[in-house]
């Protein structure tokens, strides 16, 4: 469903994605693992239409998003869950998980992604009036994703969402990932968790200065001995 | 009721008072209700500044220039047609929410921030003032209506029509304003995109459509508070800049983009201020709405 060609993403004049192609098919759950600086956030941001694309192709369902506005992707299916979360912090959880939904299609299902939200963090529910700004960090992120979630998306755009979390957290983030990815929306997952992405991707790339270093099977990944030495601290 | 000395703040009730020590009750209940009526015209004028100030990150000076240009058209209309001034508000509201409009067009062509459109505004106001000046010339104008000198008798106090009416339409306004940003999607995704305009963006909303309809809403709340600047004070182009200090220290105290704390600031400050003047003398009601000012920014820096 989504196909990235020969894309190239600069922040001014510095090149931080160089002729990166990858694909996420129907219903994947497809991972994009790398070092800190590695392009992963630009790569997922140029795809979510926050970033400009300065040569390559994005398409969706074989349609061009280049020269879709940033405020009509999400019509198309499409739902970020950013890099620090990047919630509206003097806004309440319930009004986060509104925004979620702005978009007319979306809006129509406004009351059964709500519950649907609340039933996956039950937590939220109890947290309706709060301000998102005032919630702990896991909090935060299950807003980030309630809010995704409250698009209706066909391919749900993850950025490190175990970053900054307590690692019984972490492994709820993934649970809940490999959750909505078994309900049949596709997932591409940046992320730096290696082991844990991998235990639930179908497909991997290798993400390093820029350009795409391995792609395969995570078991397969798994097996290289430099990325066994890098990211899985295996010799 | 003011003459043309004294300043808008006041309603100048003051009168040389004998008792300067003790002012009577009267005296006091009826400072109180000229607070009232002069807070509300503050909450008009602070409206269209609060919100494009904390929603879209412009603070546009030129929101008083054009409520007492909308002022002065009142003004001409109602003498030159002998229509009623509060129906010139059909011709006007509509107009100004267009001007509105048209200059936050211009504000994102020239990407203008915060800073920038404290200048490109001032620059405004002054071109605003001369072209005021240049129409209706620098000689005071004096509205008369049959509505606008009635007073209502309640009990000892006498309610002036008009002021009231600019307290009725300030509360209308300021709450719907509040309603609408708190319950409405627009108005939801208004504040989330002041708080992340990138991410409201990337769940539909249209930050630039969103934009223009905030500062034509402002213009257009520009037009009514002139309305009431008409009908209850004498108008001269020079009085545009004596009500910026004031208005800008009820908008921050209300917090940006906060149209029920606007309102409650501006009652506040307009009480103080007419308290002040009843308790001592005219001359020190602008000290209160600065000192308060700073008092507020003291104890609660983070607004």
């Amino acid at each position: 469903m989504l196909e990235v060609e020969h894309l190239e993403v600069a922040h001014g004049d510095a090149v931080a994605v160089w002729d990166v192609s990858l694909s996420v098919r129907p219903r994947d759950l497809v991972t994009v693992v790398g070092p800190n600086g590695a392009g992963k956030t630009t790569l997922i941001n140029a795809i979510a239409g926050l970033q400009p694309i300065r040569s390559g192709t994005v398409r969706l369902d074989g349609g061009d998003l280049a020269s879709v506005p940033a405020h009509e992707l999400c019509r198309h299916g499409i739902a970020l869950v950013p890099e620090g979360r990047r919630l509206f912090p003097a806004m309440t959880v319930e009004e986060n998980l509104e925004i979620g939904c702005y978009a007319p299609p979306a809006r129509r299902l406004r009351g059964q992604s709500l519950e649907r939200v609340y039933a996956t963090f039950p937590i939220l529910r109890e947290r309706r009036r709060q301000l998102a700004g005032s919630l702990s960090g896991g909090q935060q992120q299950m807003v980030a994703i309630g809010r995704a979630l409250m698009a209706c998306p066909r391919l749900l755009l993850l950025d490190e969402p175990s970053l900054g979390l307590a690692p019984q957290i972490v492994d709820q983030v993934f649970a809940v990932v490999a959750g909505i990815h078994a309900d049949g929306v596709a997932v591409l997952l940046v992320e730096q968790n290696v082991v844990q992405a991998f235990a639930i991707a179908a497909r991997g790339y290798v993400l390093e200065q820029g350009r795409v270093v391995a792609e395969g099977a995570p078991s397969q990944l798994a097996q290289d001995a430099r990325i066994r030495e890098a990211y899985l601290g295996q010799q | 009721m003011p003459s043309p000395t004294c300043r808008p703040a006041s309603g100048c009730l003051s009168s040389p008072h004998e008792n300067r020590a003790l002012p009577s009750l009267n005296l006091i209940g009826q400072s109180l209700l000229a607070g009232l009526f002069t807070g509300g015209l503050y909450a008009l004028l602070g409206l269209g500044l609060s919100l494009t100030w904390g929603l879209l990150r412009v603070i546009n000076l030129a929101n008083f220039a054009l409520a007492f240009l909308g002022a002065y058209l009142t003004y001409q209309l109602a003498t030159a047609f002998r229509l009623d001034p509060i129906l010139t508000l059909v011709v006007i509201v509509p107009g100004f929410f267009v001007v509105g409009i048209g200059l936050e067009l211009g504000f994102l062509r020239f990407k203008i921030n915060e800073l920038t459109s404290l200048i490109v505004t001032f620059g405004l106001t002054v071109i605003l003032e001369s072209l005021i000046q240049w129409i209706w010339t620098a000689d005071f104008r004096r509205l008369e209506w049959p509505y606008t000198r009635v007073s209502l008798r309640i009990g000892t106090l006498f309610v002036g029509l008009t002021g009231l009416l600019a307290f009725g339409a300030a509360a209308l306004l300021t709450l719907g304003t509040w309603a609408w940003l708190r319950w409405s999607y627009l108005g939801k995704a208004a504040r989330a995109s002041a708080q992340d305009g990138p991410m409201a963006g990337a769940f539909g909303v249209n930050r630039r459509r969103l934009a223009l309809l905030l500062a034509g809403l402002s213009a257009a709340y520009a037009a009514v508070a002139g309305l009431f600047i008409a009908l209850n004070h004498t108008l001269a182009p020079s009085q545009i800049y004596s009500w910026i200090g004031v208005v800008f220290a009820a908008v921050i105290i209300g917090r940006l983009g906060n149209a029920l704390g606007l309102l409650a600031a501006s009652v506040f400050i307009a009480a103080s201020e007419a308290l002040t003047m009843a308790v001592t003398a005219p001359g020190w009601a602008p000290l209160v709405s600065f000192t308060l000012l700073i008092v507020i920014l003291l104890l609660r820096p983070e607004l």
